[in-house]
């Protein structure tokens, strides 16, 4: 918990301060505060800081963090620090977006942790306004305007149904407490029914919740926004929105662990319908970003395949996936925001990338790989835990995910198409800087994860 | 024994970072791995002598308790451990470094991925290395294929993936079965299973392998692949890729969906037969060499699938020997071929002739390769393809008459293509250009081979007898669980 506060104030003093500096040179302040922050709740998960007696005044109960849901919202500070490394700074004054960003990672935070229906709904809404300002932060760019737009009414709509949900849920049962929902309700599991208006309110918030991890049918939204939006936007929402929304989707569910056999013949649907939609459509694409949004879409729905077993006990499997998958995509909205500087976005923009840049050809294959799962790379790793851990309770599901995998192979591996051609003259020249020091580092981990798992168990 | 996984990467890495390199220091390079097993004789003769198969000789955790990095050793392994560490120095002495920088630490990578392959005794391990060994090949193909590479790798990647992946599938099946979720080698192939889970386990091992085996209907990703990767790449498929296929087969499908073999047994070996007279025929019309190797190997390796899955003494060992055998003769067909190119410009058969006037020494080696893939007696075929064809005649007669019909066609594809390459008048592309005996180095170690296992097959038989005895009785106790 006093992750959110560092990152909070820090976003208050970065907000300030963005007012007259540039924000080149508050990325080394933004990243200090989002690697305390980290750090802090890592260590929290760990033990090796307790700071429970410093919000002895919060009501107890509203936010707990499980230790691998500590580990899980490091990982947001993190990968927040990353985007902000990693990606080219607009130099423009009077810029507040790093301060939005870290607001926004606050809300994740928030909602990783909540375990009661407000916190979850502040937690969204916290994350989710500043993005609606990020999505349109290009103001002249009618794309990002279209973007931010769409974006907020999309968000709008789908806080409404989650709000819905939850005043059903609360009709229900007379709580909000996620863990109390169903204790409330155990004398109907005699007629071996839930109540009505516990079904509809969690099919309502799961909806709401379904919009912001973009599964389908609700991800209509998310290939135009990330198309519209700047590309570290777009990385942002990727990454942050993600994990923070299946963070708190999971530990929603975990409460409901007895209706999950009633939960899984409408959401397993969902989650096949999810995978072969995002890799089919992502097949077809002619844009790379627009391609990396369905591949995000596709990855939403290998997650969703994790809902249907005893969460509690494999939360960490859900963390590792998480990480890699934030790992792999922040590199790959990197390498294109770096090289699509035309209006030609398709993958031509990686024309001879071999020859003229070797550290940014390694990078986009090491993280082709590991969105795609191939070994020796951590996205293997985590998608066959994921799959191991899902297998007895939705081996279909599984198999219609080895399937996806096996069609994302050849969007994924376009680039490779024209990298290697030796069309460009420039010369090979890698100079030092903070983004290549960023990437070697990303490279090096997600390598490391993937052949040496064993550091995992550190981690989580 | 790890060593034999690790030192490869790092020397790959090494040969990574440097971009100009001696071809000898590439050769010490290449060497490594056949060092290493020569520095671990004990270990090595400890597994020969052994009754018992698969001993564990590597043991960390890997991932939780499920996965461990366990890799073991028998004489199948040893044998085909031998096969590729041999081969490979062999087939970077081919390599020119200035033109092709890229071709050596991918090489070593591959040897690393497929040294791991033949170890490993864990079934996630398992499928690590094999991808390992595939990601590679696919890039040299990709980098330096002849024309239109995209396409073909592709192919051949979305291929062998959808195998790797079905087979993925079946492993984690086997892995929530067996005792405390392990993937330990012998803990799944203790899971019991009912006949059509085995029949369903067994499809996604069998499609893995069938693909990169290839066997009949599943090979259409391979002549391209062979024709248009650099000769390198072909050898490295053919002489060794090949036989991880073949090896999944024997040491993974057999034992762990034993009570499937039955239900497989006719199809494959159908199938099979039918490649062996396909692969043939298509072979004898083809007037691009690579491409009439590709169907030649497409001929060679349904017998040897066949073979397996007679299931008996014979076939395992005739299998294994021809799969040592194979993998020489093919790579030095490819040097030879890439010989040819390089020096005569042209690997059409229509293009070539009269080679042998001026070039007697490498006449004489190519011819040896030659006959010994025909199998010629006293030559290294003739052994393993004798016993492979006992063992496909001990299971069914017809079969045998028409997997017998691959020694007439293969003469007829061999001897044809040995004549208008080599034989017959010169053109003027041909004339008077002497090939340097430097480029030969490399056929002579094929020559040697292709001699002393024509002349003492059973020195390299006796390695891996006792390995393939008792992994037919573990084949044979599974399957007297249901039958």
């Amino acid at each position: 918990m006093i992750a959110i506060g560092i990152i909070f104030f820090g976003a208050l003093v970065l907000l300030f301060a963005g007012i007259n500096k540039e924000e080149a040179r508050l990325k080394t302040l933004a990243s200090v505060i989002f690697g305390l922050g980290g750090f802090a709740i890592w260590a929290e998960s760990k033990n090796i800081i307790n700071t429970d007696q410093l919000f002895a005044w919060v009501p107890s109960g509203m936010i707990a963090f499980n230790p691998t849901a500590q580990v899980i919202s490091a990982i947001l500070a993190f990968m927040a620090m990353i985007v902000v490394n990693l990606m080219p700074a607009v130099n423009r004054k009077g810029m507040d977006i790093v301060g939005l960003m870290m607001f926004s990672v606050c809300g994740g935070i928030l909602m990783v942790g909540a375990q009661h229906l407000v916190v979850l709904f502040l937690g969204i809404e916290i994350l989710s306004i500043p993005l609606f300002v990020l999505a349109g932060s290009e103001k002249d760019s009618l794309f990002g305007n279209e973007a931010s737009l769409k974006y907020f009414l999309m968000g709008a709509f789908s806080t409404a149904i989650f709000l819905l949900g939850a005043a059903f849920l609360y009709g229900g049962t007379g709580t909000l407490y996620f863990h109390e929902m169903l204790l409330r309700t155990s004398f109907s599991e005699h007629f071996g029914e839930f109540p009505v208006l516990v079904k509809a309110g969690l099919i309502l918030v799961s909806v709401g919740l379904l919009f912001k991890v973009s599964a389908v049918p609700f991800h209509f939204w998310s290939p135009d926004v990330y198309e519209g939006s700047p590309n570290r936007i777009a990385a942002f929402m990727a990454i942050i929105v993600k994990i923070a929304g299946f963070a708190a989707f999971a530990q929603l569910l975990s409460s409901f662990a007895p209706m999950q056999g009633w939960y899984s013949t409408w959401m397993l649907p969902i989650s096949i319908i999810t995978v072969l939609a995002g890799n089919i459509a992502a097949l077809v694409q002619n844009s790379y970003k627009r391609m990396l949004a369905y591949s995000s879409i596709s990855h939403a729905g290998y997650l969703l395949l994790f809902l249907f077993q005893p969460i509690q006990e494999n939360f960490q499997v859900l963390g590792i996936y998480l990480l890699s998958y934030g790992l792999g995509t922040a590199i790959l909205f990197y390498l294109f925001d770096k090289y699509a500087k035309s209006e030609d976005k398709s993958v031509n923009i990686f024309t001879g990338l071999a020859f003229s840049n070797r550290l940014d050809a390694l990078a986009l294959i090491v993280a082709t790989f590991t969105v795609a799962g191939i070994p020796s790379t951590i996205g293997f790793i985590a998608k066959y835990q994921l799959f191991t851990s899902a297998f007895t309770s939705a081996p279909w599901g599984v198999f219609i995910g080895l399937l996806g995998s096996a069609i994302s192979i050849s969007y994924y591996f376009k680039p490779f198409r024209v990298m290697f051609k030796t069309e460009s003259d420039s010369q090979p020249s890698i100079q030092f800087s903070w983004s290549n020091a960023c990437l070697l580092i990303l490279i090096a981990s997600i390598l490391a994860l993937g052949l040496f798992p064993v550091v995992l168990n550190w981690i989580f | 024994m790890e060593l034999l996984i690790f030192l490869p990467l790092v020397l790959a890495l090494v040969s990574a970072l440097g971009s100009k390199w001696n071809r000898w220091i590439i050769l010490v390079f290449a060497l490594s791995g056949l060092l290493i097993l020569t520095g671990n004789f004990n270990v090595l003769a400890a597994a020969i002598q052994e009754k018992s198969s698969f001993q564990t000789i590597v043991d960390y955790p890997w991932l939780g308790d499920a996965v461990h990095f366990r890799l073991g050793i028998d004489g199948i392994t040893l044998f085909l451990l031998l096969l590729t560490n041999i081969l490979i120095p062999v087939i970077s002495l081919s390599i020119k470094t200035d033109k092709r920088p890229a071709l050596i630490p991918l090489m070593l990578f591959m040897q690393a991925g497929l040294n791991g392959v033949f170890m490993a005794q864990d079934g996630l391990l398992f499928y690590l290395f094999w991808e390992l060994a595939m990601i590679p090949i696919y890039f040299m193909t990709l980098l330096y294929s002849e024309r239109d590479s995209y396409t073909t790798t592709i192919r051949f990647f979305v291929y062998t993936f959808v195998g790797s992946l079905a087979m993925l599938a079946s492993l984690i099946y086997l892995g929530t079965k067996s005792v405390n979720g392990s993937f330990a080698y012998s803990d799944l192939y203790n899971v019991q299973l009912t006949l059509t889970e085995s029949i369903w386990v067994g499809a996604g091992f069998l499609l893995a392998f069938a693909v990169k085996i290839p066997l009949f209907p599943f090979h259409v990703w391979q002549p391209n692949t062979y024709t248009y990767a650099p000769a390198q790449g072909s050898m490295l498929l053919s002489g060794i890729m090949l036989k991880m296929g073949l090896y999944g087969l024997m040491r993974w499908y057999f034992p762990m969906a034993s009570e499937s073999i039955d239900f497989y047994q006719p199809i494959i070996m159908i199938l099979a037969v039918i490649g062996v007279v396909y692969g043939a025929i298509i072979a004898i019309r083809q007037d691009d060499m690579k491409r009439l190797i590709a169907y030649s190997s497409l001929s060679h390796v349904g017998l040897i699938a066949a073979g397996l899955f007679a299931l008996n003494k014979s076939g395992f060992d005739g299998a294994l020997l021809q799969m040592f055998v194979h993998g020489i003769n093919v790579v030095g067909l490819f040097i030879a071929v890439n010989i040819i190119e390089r020096n005569f410009g042209s690997r059409n058969l229509n293009e070539l002739g009269g080679i042998a006037k001026s070039n007697r020494l490498f006449a004489v080696l190519f011819f040896m390769v030659v006959i010994g893939s025909v199998a010629a007696p006293l030559t290294n075929g003739f052994p393993g393809e004798f016993l492979l064809l006992k063992s496909v005649f001990d299971y069914n007669t017809t079969s045998a008459v028409f997997a017998g019909l691959t020694i007439i066609f293969c003469a007829v594809y061999m001897f044809r293509m040995y004549q208008f390459s080599m034989l017959g008048e010169c053109n003027s592309d041909t004339e008077d250009k002497t090939i340097p005996v430097s480029e030969l180095i490399p056929l002579f170690v094929v020559a040697f081979f292709v001699v002393s296992i024509g002349l003492f097959p059973q020195w390299y038989m006796d390695l891996f007898q006792n390995s393939t005895t008792s992994l037919l009785q573990i084949i044979s106790n599974a399957k007297g669980v249901l039958s």
